[in-house]
């Protein structure tokens, strides 16, 4: 029987990129509220906990 | 016996003004009525073919309906500006969901009724043998599909979208509901015995018992504010 | 906090792709196709323990009426619905070779897929709501009946699918599993978990910081 390596390594990078994008998602929505309010321009470094 | 009461008056309001208007009764029935005609026109004049997929012809009927019945519980409050007065109902409001509930299940069970006639007559299925079995899994199911359809309305009545939002959260609830009907009627159709199908009769009890106790739970949550 | 927590999971993830890819063995019967089990298996466990965190929550929140919970719920539903989409599409890529289709009504497929459907309604309706009292409140509700009705999904899936044909495609899995496999199992079942409360720990906060920005 073939070992279908295809399959497997699409499970896993579907894996890795859902959680991954889950994760940058979470980060940059985190990023946007954590931005000091109006003004600012675009693209500043959050501000440090 | 003051919880009998209120939701006895809530009952006897619902079908009062149902039997007087018969707004949600009359389209339903022409709904039905057309739903028939649907199935047909689907499946073709083919015979055995619509007796295999009977039973499940029949509950997705039984469904359809139930969703535009259901999701109507409310609106005569919603409509007429008396939210607030249930809101404002002194003591349990799970009294309110036994009448609604009861009053729900009422008003399906005489629509399947009339589906059931439907397809009696159109589809010429004899389907007298089966009666009485047929006529358990009903009451089991419709009860089923009211609890959790009756909490749904409530839950839905001041939401956007809530035609929409109603039937999307519905059917997924409903699955067990449904595999234990369908699974039931299609024996029951068969001739077999009810013992025959006695574990799905038994989840379609359990699901009611779990649906309706829930409901009574939860149903003040709802109402609040 | 998080942050360690996030460190942990990555780590754990890493020793977890080691365990499914050096230490398990190639599968016997079914060949390299069941590594994919190291991350199905192991997201779906998550998947039901995060929505019995929901069912919890709920009632918690209705309880004592503390957003914390409401939050809690929130975030660990939406985590859930994230892992069970991520089992449903390893379970068909795995289904592809094994059983030569995408998706079977088999069982197990359908009670997950089912899971799914109603778990993306809660999130609908809390998305519908406005208010954020009336949200928790309404959503507290569903997150009650959808958890009472996993049980009730699973046995009716499972009767539906079992009692009139008997399964008669190779189920993923061996029947027994050496004790490598289950080790290995194990290991990525605590990366996930640790993902999970590490996505849900993030989640929470993000959900506090929105309802700052909102109030």
């Amino acid at each position: 029987m073939g070992d279908n390596w295809g399959f497997v390594l699409a499970a896993y990078a579907l894996a890795a990129i859902v959680l991954t994008g889950y994760w940058r998602h979470l980060v940059r929505r985190e990023r946007e509220l954590n931005a000091p309010v109006a003004g600012h321009p675009p693209g500043a470094p959050p501000r440090q906990q | 016996m003051i919880f009998a009461r209120r939701a006895w008056s809530v009952v006897w309001k619902d079908l009062l003004v149902e039997r007087r208007s018969k707004e949600t009764l009359n389209a339903l029935a022409f709904f039905s009525l057309l739903l028939l005609f649907v199935f047909q026109f689907a499946l073709g004049p083919d015979r055995e073919r619509l007796a295999a997929a009977l039973p499940g012809l029949l509950w997705l009927g039984f469904v359809l309906a139930g969703l535009l019945g259901l999701g109507r519980t409310f609106v005569l409050e919603r409509e007429n500006d008396c939210w607030e007065g249930l809101i404002l109902a002194p003591g349990d409001k799970s009294a309110i969901y036994v009448g609604k509930l009861a009053a729900n299940v009422t008003l399906m069970l005489v629509v399947e009724g009339l589906i059931l006639l439907l397809f009696a007559v159109f589809f010429n299925v004899d389907l007298a043998p089966a009666l009485t079995g047929l006529a358990l899994v009903m009451i089991l199911g419709t009860v089923g599909l009211a609890a959790v359809g009756t909490l749904f309305a409530a839950m839905t009545a001041q939401v956007r979208a809530r035609e929409l939002l109603f039937p999307v959260l519905l059917l997924p609830v409903q699955v067990p509901v449904l595999l234990g009907t369908v699974k039931a009627t299609e024996a029951v159709l068969l001739g077999e015995p009810l013992g025959a199908v006695g574990h799905w009769l038994g989840l379609l009890a359990a699901a009611d018992v779990i649906y309706i106790v829930t409901g009574l739970l939860t149903f003040d949550f709802l109402l609040e504010s | 906090m998080t942050r360690v927590l996030g460190w942990l999971a990555a780590l754990a993830l890493l020793a977890g792709l080691g365990m499914a890819f050096a230490v398990a063995p190639r599968e016997a019967t079914q060949g390299t196709v069941q590594r994919i089990m190291y991350v199905h298996v192991p997201s779906v466990w998550v998947a039901y323990c995060a929505f019995v965190v929901v069912f919890v929550a709920s009632i918690a929140y209705l309880a004592t009426r503390a957003e914390a919970a409401d939050r809690l719920a929130h975030a660990s539903a939406e985590v859930g619905v994230l892992f069970t989409g991520l089992t449903i599409a390893t379970g068909s890529i795995w289904g592809k070779p094994t059983w030569g289709t995408w998706w079977t009504w088999d069982a197990r497929l359908t009670s997950v897929a089912v899971l799914f459907v109603m778990y993306v309604g809660y999130l609908l309706l809390r998305g519908m709501i406005d208010e954020g009292e009336r949200a928790a409140r309404y959503a507290a509700v569903l997150g009650v009946v959808a958890a009472l009705n996993i049980p009730l999904v699973h046995f009716s899936v499972l009767w539906w699918r079992t009692l009139h044909q008997p399964p008669s495609l190779m189920k993923p899995g061996p029947s027994s599993m050496p004790p490598v496999i289950v080790r290995a199992l194990l290991v990525n079942f605590a990366a996930f978990a640790l993902l999970y409360l590490y996505f849900v720990a993030k989640r929470v906060r993000l959900l506090r910081l929105e309802g700052e920005a909102g109030a």
